[in-house]
């Protein structure tokens, strides 16, 4: 069962994704076949790239969002979907976090996506324009406003400053209230019931605390949207009992991990994190219950819940929900979790992921430029003019990942090489590490590019480029959505034919295709308006014996394009000038629809004639009231002989009907 | 002879003027919801999907093109979500709970066998579907066919229901092979006609039962079923892409209520090797399944894959009226074609003398039902009666055979139908019969089966 792997494969990838610190070439080429061939695990490796962007530090997120560029124009669907889903919060709340410089290279990358993937045949932009159309707008308008709120905001970047440095300045938040503030507060509920919902094995509670505990202290009433207000108010009071304010910020970046740069504290949208987090928490506790179900798969209550998690999740993805809903789908979930962590569980991956969520969330884009929040992204943009360089050393990070020897296996490298190529021309990328945001990496080698993720293969893998199917005839597996599959129905199929929706790949073969079917399409409109005049009437069913025979041709996948296509006598009469299509309309009269040729006395083969839009005896002619093969008649007339006396029609008739009926009869006996 | 087509004018007339300004609705259809809608006989409605993917019981249609509907119960479903604008009068409402993810799941297992049949030089699938009546086993397998061709499969479609008729006329038995998109707005599609076809024709294979209940006649069902059964099986050994694709068996939903219709599951299990049983909607109905299928095993040895489907909330009880109305549809269609196409049939006078007509033996059916097992018994009574024309036959149908008159009864019964007449005039004074052909040849060397379905009450002409 792949499912059960996609959690060790996301896991992976995930962790192969925090080594990358820099624009390594070699390495996003290297994510970008894992991510090709565990297409199965699409969904899996998606989250998990999102949840990267989101968690990882803002230097580490331009390459992050390298390889999700590259998976997208190297690989396609179904990550294109996966990906674009939520891709606005993704990339609007990275953008409100790096600096200028990187920014100018979200902005080329953007840029990219509206367009085609470069060299592809398929003419659709990379993302869908209703993805990139609303990150565009946020950025102009952001832009616009940056320049109006400079002036005013450039009073508090001390503070500002100040506050995102963990560092140096020990105590950057006060409980005083002051408006530079307004932007970059958490919405401390919301975040409080995240974290006790939060499934514990992937996140220790004390950490959390810990990180945390400041927040509430800065709670602020304004630049947070109301819906922040609906969540429940329970998490808020005991958590800030629990929670001593302030102190315990810096000892937990110093002990736990320090290689995640602490990031400046950042601003909340409620409703919408709390909507990613319901989103991610959904998908952790199915994560919980999926490996529950595959330890106990007679389990129905364990499956009932999973089915309701999955349904959940769908809806969550799928619509936009009211608050109040949220806030139920909210407690509903914590129940479920609490419930989960009640249970016993199997032990999990064998290593703890090294915990990125003990990163504040990063911001939602959304708070910032909503009502309320006017202008506090442009104070962030015109804050960011001096980028942030605070940071910890970070030496035990990369020390698990030594880089084994440089030639490893010889994977595949997707053809990344003319994207990079592009992104070189338009410096976008650059070669060496970026100098503009510093690489943390200085303990690691310098042929770093050389440095093959630890990312373990599966062994279930299916072959590249095939789509996974692990469908069942079992009601359990056939209730799994599995949107990946929708696409071997739509986009893996090729562009729509505009006039009947029917689908054709965009390779030599595809094409040659739809232009005979489009050739088809027009053939027929033209015949229909002639064939209206002329008067049609419905042909009689076949006769089973010649139905066994036939053979469905594809309807439009025909080879003849002669224009005598008129059936009937057209085509009789059209014989002589145009040799190459030498048919018969089979005779509506079944005496001589039964007849056989005269001169070999076999029957005439019987065809489905697009072209002729009716069944047609090919190679027969009519002379003189008989059918003739033209092969035949042409030999005899060759030898000299002049029409033999024909036997008569009725004897020959009856011969035929009596050869049918042995054949009947003969089916018949075997049936029995 | 040209008779003026009937059905076609009727719904031109009334919707060309009034409703241009009158009814267009725009829907938005978030992704995996359905837009169901109903459109009563002598209306239509027109539908054109703006923007998104569209599909109508598996089939997608196509951007920007209008599609027309008429007198049916169907539904629009979205994967990806779509904007739709519907111009015209009918029942509508959107839906969210759709069993669509388990039906497309089914289709992506069957995928899987039908790979694994072509690597092995195997049989495709044999998939019966079976469920009460209105439990949307038809569209299943519509939806299932469609799929299937969708991706490049020919599967072999089998109709046994005689109420309700696959590219024919109702009281037959049809096999179809599908390669070609589904017509969505005509039901299934078109059998051959003389002319052009904007969608591609299907050619079926048809048999006449002639009666609405199989249950009405076993002795003659099951019969013809094997020969059904037989000739698809022919058809799949020797066409390579339909045996890899395999068949998919659309069921009357009378057989899956009740005993004496289990026994016919039994039958069509065996008769087409069916290995996969999709039972739709009713627990009692796989239960019993189960219990008849578990241990059993198909002529190759295969055993029987069988799973519940949940019936689709989409599912409507379809009345008498409507179902004489769709039957009435199928019969117009047969003879004078649909609105994209007008189909002359022609008439002509056949006397008494020339005419073999064999009349389908009822009472027969109603003892044979009384006597379980008595195959045997029954058989000097025969299964037609040799009767000659009369009044009673007026405006009924008579199905030609693809046989001699001098056929034995067992061969006309097995024999594939040529076509259909309909009874226009009888005049028992002159002895003839005026006769309704789709073409204009001489059918009376044909022997004629009356039947008692599809029952017609009006007149076509």
């Amino acid at each position: 069962m792949t499912t059960e792997f996609s959690d060790d494969v996301a896991e992976d990838y995930k962790r192969a994704l925090e080594d990358l610190t820099m624009n390594s070439r070699y390495e996003i080429s290297n994510l970008t076949v894992i991510a090709r061939e565990n297409t199965e695990h699409a969904l899996a490796i998606s989250e998990a790239l999102k949840s990267h962007i989101k968690q990882t530090s803002p230097q580490k997120k331009l390459p992050a969002f390298y390889v999700l560029d590259s998976v997208i124009k190297n690989v396609g669907t179904p990550y294109t979907i996966f990906l674009s889903r939520g891709l606005y919060s993704t990339f609007m709340e990275a953008y409100a976090l790096v600096d200028n410089s990187v920014r100018r290279k979200m902005d080329e990358m953007l840029k990219t996506w509206k367009e085609p993937v470069p060299g592809a045949l398929d003419t659709r932009p990379v993302f869908p324009r209703d993805v990139t159309g609303p990150i565009e707008n946020a950025l102009i308008k952001a832009r616009t406003s940056a320049i109006q709120a400079q002036q005013e905001h450039t009073r508090s970047q001390q503070q500002i400053l100040g506050r995102g440095r963990p560092g140096p300045a020990p105590a950057p938040y006060r409980e005083t209230p002051t408006p530079p503030n307004a932007y970059r507060q958490p919405p401390p509920p919301v975040q409080q019931g995240y974290n006790s919902n939060y499934p514990q094995q992937q996140y220790p509670p004390a950490i959390n605390g810990q990180q945390y505990g400041q927040q509430p202290h800065i709670q602020q009433p304004y630049g947070l949207p109301p819906v922040s207000r609906s969540f429940p108010c329970k998490f808020d009071y005991t958590n800030q009992e629990q929670r001593p304010p302030t102190q315990n910020y810096i000892p937990h970046n110093a002990s736990a991990g320090s290689w995640q740069q602490a990031p400046p504290q950042q601003g909340y949208s409620a409703h919408d994190n709390s909507i990613d987090e319901l989103n991610s928490d959904i998908a952790n506790l199915i994560t919980v219950f999926k490996t529950d179900f595959a330890l106990n798969p007679l389990d129905g209550n364990i499956q009932k819940r999973l089915k309701a998690l999955l349904d959940l999740q769908s809806i969550m993805q799928s619509q936009r929900l009211p608050p109040q809903q949220i806030a139920e789908i909210k407690t509903q979930v914590a129940k479920l979790s609490e419930a989960s962590k009640a249970t016993p569980k199997a032990p999990k991956s064998p290593t703890p992921i090294p915990v990125p969520a003990q990163l504040p969330q990063p911001n939602s884009l959304s708070s910032l430029l909503g009502p309320g929040g006017q202008g506090t992204l442009a104070a962030l943009l015109a804050k960011q003019t001096p980028p942030i360089q605070t940071r910890s050393p970070q030496p035990a990070h990369n020390q698990p990942f030594n880089p084994p020897p440089v030639s490893m296996v010889p994977t595949p490298v997707p053809d990344t090489g003319s994207l990079f190529q592009k992104l070189l021309a338009a410096g976008i990328l650059s070669a060496a590490p970026a100098t503009s945001t510093p690489t943390p990496n200085t303990l690691l080698p310098a042929n770093i590019s050389g440095y093959r993720p630890p990312f373990t293969p599966i062994p279930s893998r299916t072959p590249l480029g095939e789509i996974p199917n692990d469908v069942v005839l079992k009601t359990s597996s056939l209730k799994i959505p599995r949107p990946h599959l929708i696409s071997s129905l739509y986009e893996k199929l090729g562009a729509p034919c505009t006039q009947c929706g029917r689908r054709f790949q965009s390779n030599e073969e595809g094409k040659k295709k739809k232009t005979a079917h489009m050739d088809w399409h027009f053939k027929v409109h033209q015949r229909m308006t002639e064939a209206e005049k002329r008067g049609q009437h419905r042909s009689w069913y076949v006769d089973e014996l010649d139905w066994i025979k036939s053979r469905e041709v594809e309807g439009d996948q025909n080879t003849n394009n002669g224009d005598n296509t008129n059936g009937s006598g057209v085509a009789s009469s059209s014989i002589a000038s145009k040799p190459k299509l030498q048919y018969l309309p089979v005779p509506d009269d079944p005496a001589l629809a039964s007849s056989t040729c005269p001169i070999c006395t076999e029957k005439f083969e019987m065809k489905w004639l697009d072209e002729a839009q009716e069944f047609v005896w090919m190679d027969a002619k009519k002379i003189d009231q008989r059918i003739y093969h033209i092969s035949c008649y042409d030999d005899v007339n060759k030898a000299g002989i002049k029409r033999g006396t024909p036997e008569p029609v009725l004897g020959k008739r009856k011969h035929e009907v009596d050869d049918n009926i042995a054949v009947r009869s003969k089916i018949k006996t075997e049936s029995y | 002879m040209n008779i003026p087509g009937l059905g076609q004018a009727a719904p031109a007339a009334t919707f060309s003027a009034p409703t241009i300004q009158a009814a267009i609705a725009v829907h938005d259809l978030q992704a995996n919801s359905e837009w169901r809608f109903e459109v009563a006989y002598g209306q239509s409605i027109e539908v054109k999907i703006l923007s998104g993917t569209a599909e109508i019981f598996g089939t997608e249609l196509a951007v920007n093109h209008t599609y027309t509907f008429r007198g049916t119960k169907s539904s629009i479903f979205t994967w990806h979500g779509c904007r739709i604008e519907v111009n015209g009068p009918c029942e509508e409402y959107m839906a969210e709970e759709t069993p669509m993810v388990t039906y497309v799941n089914t289709h992506f297992a069957l995928e899987k066998l039908r790979d694994d049949a072509i690597q092995n030089g195997g049989e495709g699938p044999r998939v019966l579907v079976v469920g009460p009546n209105n439990a949307g086993k038809t569209s299943l397998v519509k939806l299932l066919t469609a799929y299937a061709t969708r991706m490049g499969r020919q599967p072999m479609v089998i109709n046994t229901d005689s109420r309700e008729a696959l590219l024919s006329i109702p009281g037959t038995l049809t096999a179809t092979p599908f390669a070609s998109v589904i017509d969505v707005e005509q039901g299934w599609g078109s059998s051959p006609t003389s002319g052009p076809s904007p969608v591609p024709v299907k050619l079926p294979l048809c048999y006449y039962y002639g009666l609405a209940s199989p249950e009405d006649n076993t002795k003659l069902y099951k019969p013809i079923l094997t020969r059904l059964a037989l000739a698809a099986a022919s058809r799949l050994a020797d066409d390579p892409v339909i045996k890899g694709t395999g068949m998919i068996i659309d069921t009357p939903g009378v057989i899956s209520q009740g005993k004496g219709g289990y026994d016919l599951i039994s039958h069509i299990v065996s008769e087409f090797a069916v290995n996969t049983i999709l039972v739709l909607g009713s627990e009692r109905l796989h239960s019993e399944m189960q219990r008849r299928f578990s241990a059993y095993k198909t002529r190759s040895g295969e055993t029987i894959t069988l799973v519940k489907l949940d019936k689709s909330g989409g599912c409507v009880d379809r009345d008498d009226t409507f179902m004489q109305q769709m039957q009435e549809a199928a019969i117009r269609e047969y003879f004078f074609g649909d609105p994209k196409r007008t189909l002359s049939p022609h008439t002509q006078q056949v006397n008494f003398d020339d005419a073999t007509i064999y009349k389908i033996h009822e009472a027969n059916a109603m003892l044979s039902s009384f006597l379980p097992g008595g195959e045997e018994d029954n058989q000097q009574i025969g299964l037609y009666e040799n009767v000659e024309p009369s009044s009673m036959m007026l405006h009924c149908l008579l199905a030609v055979m693809y046989a001699s008159t001098r056929d034995s009864q067992e061969t006309v019964r097995d024999a594939s139908v040529m076509g259909f007449v309909y009874v226009a005039e009888v005049d028992e004074k002159k002895r003839r019969l005026k006769i309704l052909a789709p073409l204009n040849t001489r059918i009376t060397d044909r022997p004629m089966i009356w039947g008692s379905w599809p029952e017609t009450t009006v007149s076509l002409i």
